[in-house]
C-alpha cells in the first residue's frame, strides 16, 4: 500500500491551507461561493478528506461537511445548494438541517429526497453556537450510517485537534513562568507530545477509512468505526490536555481556544461516541 | 495513497519465495534442542538455521549478497519481517548481534572489520552483546565514563557496563567508550570491539524480576583491558554518531517488532471488551504510521512517534490482556499461547510475564519519557 500523500494531493492540500488561511474573515455565503467554485464538493473521499481536515483546522462556518458526507452518500448526487442526511432512525441532531435546501431521509422505502423547509427542521440549542443541528420529523426512518459521514466528521474532528495543539504550543512557547518558557518544562512537554501522537493515529485512521470507501474495499465499514473512535479519543486527549496548558486563559470567552474545543467534543458526540464504536469494532 | 501499489505483485512474488524457503528449511521443534538461553545464546541448531538463511540471502535481504542479502527494496524487506512475524520465527537468536552490531560494523567499520567481525555475527559464527548503558549513564549516554586510554597500538579500558544483555554468552562487546574527557561530552566517544575473553572483562549476569534463573542482563567490568587499536569502529572520538547511526538502523524498522506484539495479542486474547477494540485499532494505526514512514524525506524524530505509540500500546494491551485473567491471571508459567520452538519463550510464559517483558519496550533503546521529549522539541519545536 502506498500511505503517502501523491503529488496532486499535496498540492491540494497546500491550496487548500492558502484557500482557507486567506478567506477566514470572508462571510459564510462567500465562503460557501469559494469551495462550490473550487469544486471540492466533487472531490473523491481521500481529497474529500484533504478538504475537510483543513476545514477542520478553521472550524468552518459552512454547510460543507453535511453537504458532502450527510446528503451526497444517501442522495447519490450533491444538493442543489446545501443539503443533508438523515440515517438515524430518528431524525435528531441532524447536521445543518435547519438550513438546508435540501434534505435526504433514509427511509424504509429507500431515499427520499425533499426540500429542507417543508420538513420545518426545528434547530436545537447546543454548546457549540456556531454549529448548526435540528431535529426532524419524518415517518418511517431507519438507521444506516454512511461511512463516508463517519469519515467525514472524523478528520473534521482530527483538524479541529490539530488546531488546539497548535494553540497550545503557541502559548507554552511564549508564557514565561518561574522565569522561563513553560513549554520548557518536562511536565508540559509530555502532555504536548502524547496529543501529537493522538493525533497521528486517529488522522492515520481517518485516511485509512478514506481510501478505503475510495476504493469500497470489503474494510471500509470497520475502518469508519475506527476513524471515529479515534477521532474521538483524540480529541478526549486534546479538550482535557489543551485547556489544561493553557491554563484560566483557556476558560476565557475570548480566547480562540474555546471555539475549537467545542468543535472537537461535538465531533466526538455526534454519529456515535468513541465508545460506541469500539463497541461497534466487537460485533 | 492507494491501498495498493504498482510494486506490490514484485513484493507478494518475493514473499512467497521466502515463504517457501521457510517451509523447506525451517527447524522442527524436535530438532530445536537445547532451547536458546539468552540473547546470545545460539545453539547449533539455532545456528544452521540462521547460516542457512544468510548463504541464501534472506537473513538481512536489504543487504548485497557478501552480508547475508540479496539488494531488497524496503518494501521487499518489509514483507520479509512480515512473513518471520507471522509465523513468529527468529531469523537470529541473537537479535542485537544482527540487528545493531553487525548493522554497525557494516556502516561504519572498516572492510577488514566486516570481514572479521561482522561476517561471523550474521552467520552465528560469533555472538555479540551491546556495551552502551552504564550505572550513571542511561538515558543521559553521553555521560558515560568507561575509559580508553590510546597507548601505541592498544587501547587500554578500565570502567563498567551494565544491562549488557546476553554478555554472559556473547563472543564479543561493541563497547562505547570515553576517549577524550576533556571534549565536551557528545565529542569525545568511541566505539571498540572488545572480546569476551580479553583478560580483565569479568561478566556478571544477574536475574530479571520474573525469575531469578533468566539471566540475560548482566554487569560487565573492565580492569586494564587491552584491546588492540584496529579493534576501533569509526573514527577516534566520534562514536556518538555511531550511537545514533546503530540505533538508528534498529529504528527504522523497530515499530514492526511492536507491530508484531500487537498481532500476537490480538490472537492470543480475543475478547468481547473495549479494549481489545483498541488494541485492532493501535495495530492498525501503527502499521499505516510505519508504512508512512518508509517513504522518502521523512523527519528522523517520527521515528519517536512511532517508538512511543507502538511500545506504549504494547504494554496497555498486555496490561489489559492479564486484567482481563482475572485471578487466572496469578498462574505463572503458563502457556498463553502457540508453544512454538522458533520464538521467545518468554512471550507466551504467562500473562503477568507479557505484561512485566512489555516494559523493554517503554524503557529500553529510549524510554518514553525520552521519546516524548525529542517529539516535544524536535517537532513540535518547544524549548529545551
Amino acid at each position: 500500500m502506498e500511505f503517502e500523500f501523491d503529488e496532486d494531493q499535496q498540492l491540494l492540500q497546500r491550496l487548500v491551507r492558502e484557500t482557507v488561511t486567506k478567506s477566514r474573515s470572508l462571510p459564510e455565503d462567500q465562503l460557501w461561493n469559494t469551495y462550490q467554485e473550487l469544486g471540492w464538493l466533487e472531490a473523491p473521499p481521500v481529497e474529500l478528506a484533504i478538504v475537510l481536515e483543513e476545514l477542520g483546522y478553521v472550524a468552518d462556518p459552512t454547510p460543507f461537511l453535511a453537504s458532502s458526507t450527510w446528503f451526497a452518500p444517501l442522495a447519490g448526487r450533491l444538493p442543489r445548494g446545501s443539503g443533508t442526511g438523515v440515517f438515524d432512525g430518528a431524525g435528531r441532531f441532524v447536521l445543518d438541517a435547519d438550513r438546508a435546501d435540501e434534505i435526504a431521509l433514509l427511509t424504509g422505502d429507500g431515499v427520499v429526497v425533499v426540500d429542507g423547509a417543508d420538513l420545518d427542521p426545528q434547530r436545537v440549542d447546543i454548546f457549540d453556537a456556531t454549529l448548526h443541528v435540528a431535529h426532524v420529523q419524518a415517518p418511517d426512518l431507519v438507521r444506516d450510517v454512511p461511512d463516508l459521514a463517519l469519515m467525514g466528521l472524523a478528520i473534521t474532528t482530527v483538524g479541529s485537534c490539530r488546531r488546539i495543539l497548535d494553540l497550545v504550543v503557541g502559548h507554552v512557547r511564549q508564557r514565561v513562568q518561574f522565569g522561563r518558557p513553560i513549554g520548557s518544562f518536562q511536565a508540559v512537554k509530555h502532555k504536548a507530545a502524547d496529543m501529537y501522537v493522538a493525533i497521528e493515529r486517529a488522522r492515520a485512521l481517518a485516511y485509512f477509512s478514506a481510501l478505503t470507501i475510495a476504493e469500497d474495499d470489503p474494510r471500509r465499514t470497520r475502518a469508519a468505526s475506527m476513524a471515529k473512535a479515534a477521532a474521538g479519543e483524540c480529541q478526549r486527549l486534546c479538550f482535557q490536555d489543551g485547556y489544561q496548558l493553557f491554563g484560566a486563559m483557556g476558560y476565557t470567552w475570548e480566547n480562540e481556544l474555546q471555539i475549537h474545543l467545542k468543535r472537537a467534543k461535538a465531533g466526538d458526540l455526534l454519529l456515535g461516541t468513541a465508545a460506541e464504536h469500539r463497541k461497534a469494532l466487537l460485533r | 495513497m492507494r491501498l495498493t501499489s504498482e510494486s506490490d505483485a514484485e513484493v507478494e512474488e518475493f514473499r512467497a519465495e521466502f515463504s517457501a524457503f521457510i517451509d523447506a528449511n525451517v527447524p522442527g521443534a524436535a530438532e530445536a534442542v537445547p532451547a536458546s538461553q539468552s540473547t546470545a545464546d545460539v545453539p547449533p541448531w539455532a545456528a544452521d538455521w540462521q547460516r542457512k538463511l544468510f548463504d541464501a540471502g534472506w537473513l538481512l535481504p536489504g543487504n548485497p549478497p557478501e552480508f547475508g542479502g540479496r539488494n531488497a527494496t524496503l518494501p521487499q524487506q518489509l514483507a520479509h519481517l512480515e512473513e518471520l512475524s507471522r509465523r513468529r520465527i527468529n531469523h537470529s537468536f541473537n537479535p542485537q548481534g544482527l540487528g545493531i552490531i553487525a548493522a554497525s560494523i557494516l556502516t561504519f567499520g572498516t572492510e577488514e572489520q566486516k570481514h572479521r567481525w561482522a561476517v561471523p555475527i550474521l552467520r552465528a559464527e560469533m555472538t555479540a552483546a551491546l556495551g552502551m548503558s552504564e550505572p550513571e549513564a542511561g538515558s543521559d549516554l553521553a555521560s558515560l565514563r568507561t575509559r580508553a586510554v590510546l597507548d601505541g597500538e592498544h587501547f587500554t579500558v578500565n570502567g563498567q557496563k551494565v544491562w549488557t544483555s546476553g554478555a554472559h554468552d556473547a563472543d564479543v562487546l561493541l563497547t562505547f567508550v570515553r576517549t577524550d574527557p576533556d571534549a565536551p561530552k557528545h565529542k569525545g566517544i568511541s566505539v571498540l570491539l572488545i572480546p569476551t575473553d580479553t583478560e580483565g572483562v569479568v561478566r556478571k549476569p544477574f536475574g530479571c524480576l520474573t525469575d531469578p534463573d533468566d539471566l540475560d542482563f548482566n554487569e560487565v567490568f573492565f580492569t586494564d583491558v587491552k584491546v588492540p587499536r584496529e579493534n576501533l569502529v569509526g573514527p577516534l572520538n566520534g562514536g556518538w554518531g555511531v550511537a545514533h547511526g546503530s540505533l538508528g538502523h534498529e529504528r527504522t524498522l523497530l515499530w514492526l517488532h511492536y507491530a508484531e506484539r500487537l498481532e500476537d495479542l490480538i490472537q492470543d486474547a480475543p475478547c468481547a471488551e473495549e479494549w481489545y477494540a483498541t488494541l485492532q485499532m493501535d495495530f492498525q494505526a501503527l502499521k499505516l504510521l510505519g508504512y508512512r514512514q518508509l517513504g522518502e524525506d521523512r523527519n528522523e524524530a517520527e521515528l519517536s512517534v512511532l517508538k512511543l505509540f507502538g511500545s506504549e500500546a504494547v504494554r496497555s494491551a498486555a496490561l489489559c490482556a492479564l486484567e482481563a485473567r482475572g485471578a487466572d491471571g496469578l498462574v505463572h508459567p503458563e502457556l498463553t499461547g502457540p508453544l512454538n520452538h522458533m520464538g521467545m519463550p518468554s512471550f507466551t510464559a504467562s500473562w503477568f510475564e507479557r505484561y512485566a517483558r512489555s516494559f523493554g519496550g517503554t524503557i529500553a533503546g529510549g524510554t518514553s519519557e525520552i521519546q516524548r521529549n525529542i517529539i516535544a522539541e524536535r517537532i513540535l519545536g518547544l524549548p529545551r
